[in-house]
């Protein structure tokens, strides 16, 4: 399932919320508890890393990943983590919002 | 906001850590996803191969990233100058063509901004020059706005919106005598307050103050001008306190001003004395002081708080009550405006349009070249732009390569045109604006203003935007490599055709006009009906020395005989008004007419064999000679034109005019002296004879000479100084000399706009072999079937120079029709009878159609020279 317009942002914020991740992690996660439903395309996911980056809601720094390879490891900023807070509850009213309106008969 | 900069201000000045990061960050993520791939049983090959064709294009996932970063605006800009330098210097001939063209064409934009700003624009150069204000009389006609010293007094002491209001006569002709020399000096005679209105501060000693000029005639004080001081004193101090003559009156030097004071016209002060001195500065008046006597203008500082509309109000109001009435010609309203420029000619502000339309369309002219040139480059750089595109550019970042060229070469070549004016300038200034029509120094201030210098770079920016839009056009519609053919298809130049048709139409109207101008200015000089060449002019002026009419009779007697004994002079002869060849009006009558019928005419008093002097046929009768005198009956010589209109009839000689209230007799008819343009029609002349004014004091002389006036004027000088030394002479310069100064607007418009005419033909010939040559070689594989299949090598360049022949022969015919309408515009600077117009378009579209047939018969041979094989060969 391609993702909705807009919404790539808010799963990236997610995603390194728990703890720093490394691009290809943050796609597998994704994809993960998504339950392989959401495919996130690397043409889109590194320009919006490096876009959220400049926007100071993730830092990077560089680090070994698990295999002992030198990788690139976003995690939240102060910033990004109320970033991720008003998008949460944007998303969840936009939902809400949506899905009454499906509901109705 | 703060981390945004230094994430950009890293992105650039870090630029290839940040590279390299991007690159380690999506290797790693390949790197991840081959070693998934091989955990689920691959081959490293396999794996390998799937990875990348998931991942998608490296280079362009690597660009958007830098977009998404916000890769800043000055490392793009970095890369694309870098970019373009690296494209000018494989492509140097082109290069040169577009950084030479700019140059030259913003050259003239930056000339004409010079021009406009010296002589129309600046303010006066003092503190606080924005509250300066002239106070000019209206006459309902133009004219120099000069009022009385009392009328400029009672509008003193009434105005209250301006801060003080000072009286200056700044052209003041004053013949000085100080430490053994005597010579004209122009000077100013201005009131006290004029200083400190001014801001002016005295290098030595002090300005006269009120006291000084408060009563007529008796503070004899001077202040000199630094230059004179220099010169004249060898910038001694003990100058102070010494006395000089001017104009045979002593005064005592009591300051100094300090060098380049602010000019109020272009001719620089040699001096200042007090308006209460005006008896003695301005002799055109029985007593320059009366209210009769307008001689003074009027400059004033604005109140604070006070505005222009203020001050025009309150001037309309406190105006002198007898100005109400007047006639049309007399002072009879006030002008209030802000000081601006150093024009006093109406002509300049039209030429100085003139010229300025001019250099915009040599411009434009220039843009559609370069467009065309660069567009043609475009073409073959399709391929380049192809790889660039498919490596990730998006085509907004190749307009803007393309766009960033352009303003490279538009840049620097307006810089050049800004330095390449300022050598144009001090050429112009030397030509033409040294001296003026009687031979006095000028000083125009030219130096390029910042405004002029930001001004010439916006345009010049401005062009390069507009000459990037068709290579831009182009480059965006590159193919990415592989996706077509690389090898572009046959360039279309039907819209190449109709620009450098417009090109051509453009260069034949400039050339003619400036043909046209040429023309004129010669044509005054060599004289319908005069001949100005072998003529010298002296002005005498026996009234500065306090000659009665009487004894300048004499003077004038004596100065003629001794002039007459060189042996290098043939005739010599002189006018009481104005100077030669011009003079005053007067209004003419038939003694039956009624007051109203009267005519308008130019009038000047002459002396015996004036017409001879200036070679001017006599049609019927006689020229004044020595017989009319003060005594015998008053006669009088009529122009061609004035007698046709007088009586139709003919029978001139031996009838009654009235000139103004005298009745003379005609005694001749001599031909229309054409000194006119086009604008004004014929005039009518009357002249009557120099001794019929007993109250002729000054005169100015021509002397018929038989060798080279210039060389004469020393000695022509010395003759009349035997006579007596003390009779001021000035103004001693050639006729031609004072022609050329007077027709000034025609010969800068001639050479201005020959300049653009020869660049715009340069540019259309360049332009022509250019698309010309572009088309052969794109058709090399057509000629070359033609070739094989039998076609002749004459009919092939017939071919190419006809299609080239088209484009000018239309561009031509359109320049033509735009030559006859610009001639009209111009039509005030043009001497010459509009009959002969024709031999100009002609000559000029003649001279553009054989230059582009030339331009064309280059790409032609080489088309005729094609070796089938060697073309069917080419892919």
């Amino acid at each position: 399932m391609d993702l909705p317009q807009g919404t790539l942002d808010l799963l990236i914020l997610k995603a390194v919320a728990l703890e720093p991740q490394h691009g290809w992690g943050v796609a597998e996660r994704i994809r993960q508890i998504s339950n392989e439903a959401l495919k996130v395309n690397q043409g889109s996911l590194y320009p919006a890393l490096h876009r959220l980056e400049r926007r100071g809601w993730i830092k990077a720094t560089w680090d070994l990943s698990d295999n002992n390879r030198r990788a690139k490891y976003y995690e939240l900023t102060k910033a990004g983590r109320r970033r991720l807070e008003q998008q949460t509850d944007a998303w969840r009213s936009l939902t809400s919002a949506v899905n009454l309106l499906l509901d109705h008969h | 906001m703060l981390r945004d900069l230094v994430h950009r201000t890293r992105a650039l000045f870090r630029r290839r850590t940040v590279e390299r990061e991007l690159a380690d960050e999506l290797r790693f993520h390949l790197e991840q996803s081959v070693e998934r791939h091989m955990a689920s049983g691959m081959t490293p090959t396999e794996a390998q191969r799937l990875a990348r064709l998931e991942f998608g294009g490296i280079a362009q996932i690597a660009e958007a990233c830098r977009d998404a970063r916000g890769v800043s605006v000055a490392e793009i800009t970095l890369q694309d100058l870098a970019y373009g330098w690296r494209t000018m210097r494989r492509s140097p001939m082109l290069s040169i063509a577009a950084v030479g063209t700019m140059t030259l064409a913003t050259a003239a934009i930056a000339c004409v901004g010079s021009l406009a700003d010296a002589l129309l624009w600046r303010a006066i150069p003092v503190d606080a020059s924005d509250s300066l204000i002239t106070v000019a009389a209206t006459r309902g006609r133009p004219g120099d706005g000069v009022v009385s010293y009392p009328d400029y007094v009672s509008l003193r002491d009434r105005a209250r919106t301006v801060n003080g209001l000072a009286a200056h006569y700044s052209t003041a002709p004053l013949f000085v005598v100080a430490g053994g020399q005597a010579r004209e000096v122009n000077g100013a005679v201005v009131s006290a307050n004029y200083f400190p209105l001014l801001g002016m501060q005295p290098a030595l000693g002090r300005f006269f103050g009120a006291e000084e000029d408060r009563v007529p005639d008796r503070d004899r004080v001077v202040v000199l001008g630094y230059d004179l001081w220099q010169s004249w004193f060898a910038a001694s101090p003990s100058a102070i306190g010494s006395v000089l003559t001017i104009n045979g009156s002593g005064f005592t030097i009591i300051g100094v001003a300090r060098s380049r004071p602010p000019g109020l016209t272009p001719m620089p002060v040699g001096l200042y004395i007090p308006t209460m001195m005006l008896r003695v500065g301005y002799r055109w008046c029985d007593d320059a002081l009366a209210v009769s006597c307008t001689v003074v203008s009027m400059i004033g500082r604005l109140a604070p708080g006070r505005t222009l509309a203020d001050a025009s109000s309150e001037f309309a109001a406190i105006m002198p009550a007898a100005w109400a009435g007047a006639p049309i010609g007399e002072n009879r309203g006030l002008r209030v405006s802000r000081p601006r420029g150093m024009s006093e000619d109406d002509q300049e502000p039209r030429l100085v349009a003139t010229l300025g339309v001019v250099a915009i369309v040599l411009l434009i002219v220039c843009c559609a070249n370069l467009g065309g040139l660069l567009s043609a480059q475009s073409a073959v750089r399709q391929t380049e732009f192809g790889v660039r595109m498919s490596l990730g550019a998006g085509p907004l970042r190749i307009v803007r390569q393309v766009l960033t060229e352009s303003l490279l070469l538009a840049l620097v070549g307006g810089a050049g045109g800004l330095l390449l004016s300022r050598v144009f300038m001090a050429a112009l200034a030397r030509m033409f604006f040294a001296m003026d029509d009687e031979g006095h120094p000028l000083s125009y201030d030219f130096s390029q203003s910042a405004g002029v210098t930001m001004a010439t770079l916006a345009v010049a920016v401005a062009a390069g935007v507009l000459f990037a839009v068709l290579p831009a056009i182009r480059a965006m519609r590159a193919p990415l490599i592989g996706v077509t053919p690389a090898r572009s298809t046959a360039p279309r130049w039907s819209a190449a055709r109709w620009l450098l048709a417009a090109q051509a139409a453009i260069a034949v109207a400039m050339l003619a006009i400036a043909a046209l101008l040429a023309f004129s200015a010669r044509s005054v000089l060599e004289g319908r009906n005069y001949d100005t060449s072998h003529v010298a002019l002296m002005r005498v002026r026996p009234r500065l020395v306090q000659y009665t009419p009487q004894r300048a009779q004499q003077f004038h007697h004596q100065v003629i005989e001794r002039l007459r004994a060189m042996g290098s002079v043939e005739s010599v002869s002189m006018v009481g008004l104005g100077s030669v060849l011009s003079g005053g009006s007067a209004r003419v009558s038939l003694p039956t007419w009624a007051p109203e019928q009267q005519l308008a005419v130019h009038y000047n008093e002459v002396g015996p064999a004036y017409f001879a002097t200036l070679r001017t046929p006599i049609v019927a009768g006689r020229e004044f000679d020595d017989r009319d005198t003060a005594e015998s009956p008053r006669v009088a010589i009529v122009t061609d034109s004035l007698a046709a209109r007088l009586w139709p009839e003919g029978a001139w000689i031996g009838s009654s005019i009235v000139i103004g209230q005298t009745r003379r007799e005609v005694v001749g008819v001599v031909a229309d002296l054409a000194i006119h343009s086009r604008r004004d029609s014929t005039q009518f002349w009357a002249f009557a004879p120099f001794w019929q004014n007993s109250g002729q004091v000054d005169s100015r002389l021509a002397i018929r000479t038989t060798g080279d006036p210039a060389l004469l004027l020393p000695d022509l000088a010395r003759e009349v100084h035997r006579v007596d030394p003390a009779v001021p002479i000035a103004e001693t310069i050639t006729l031609p000399t004072r022609i050329a100064a007077l027709t000034r607007p025609v010969r800068v418009g001639a050479l201005f706009i020959g300049y653009a005419a020869a660049l715009a033909m340069l540019l259309t010939a360049v332009g022509l072999y250019a698309a010309l040559a572009f088309a052969v070689s794109a058709r090399t594989k057509e000629i070359g079937i033609r070739v094989a299949l039998g076609a002749a090598g004459a009919r092939l360049i017939g071919s190419i120079v006809g299609e080239g022949l088209t484009v000018v022969v239309a561009g031509a015919a359109i320049g033509v029709a735009l030559a006859a309408a610009a001639t009209k515009v111009v039509a005030s600077l043009l001497y010459a009878p509009a009959a002969a117009d024709w031999m100009f378009y002609a000559g000029s579209a003649g001279l553009v159609t054989a230059v582009g047939v030339g331009a064309s018969l280059l790409p032609a041979y080489r088309a005729a020279a094609v070796q089938p094989i060697v073309a069917l060969r080419q892919d």
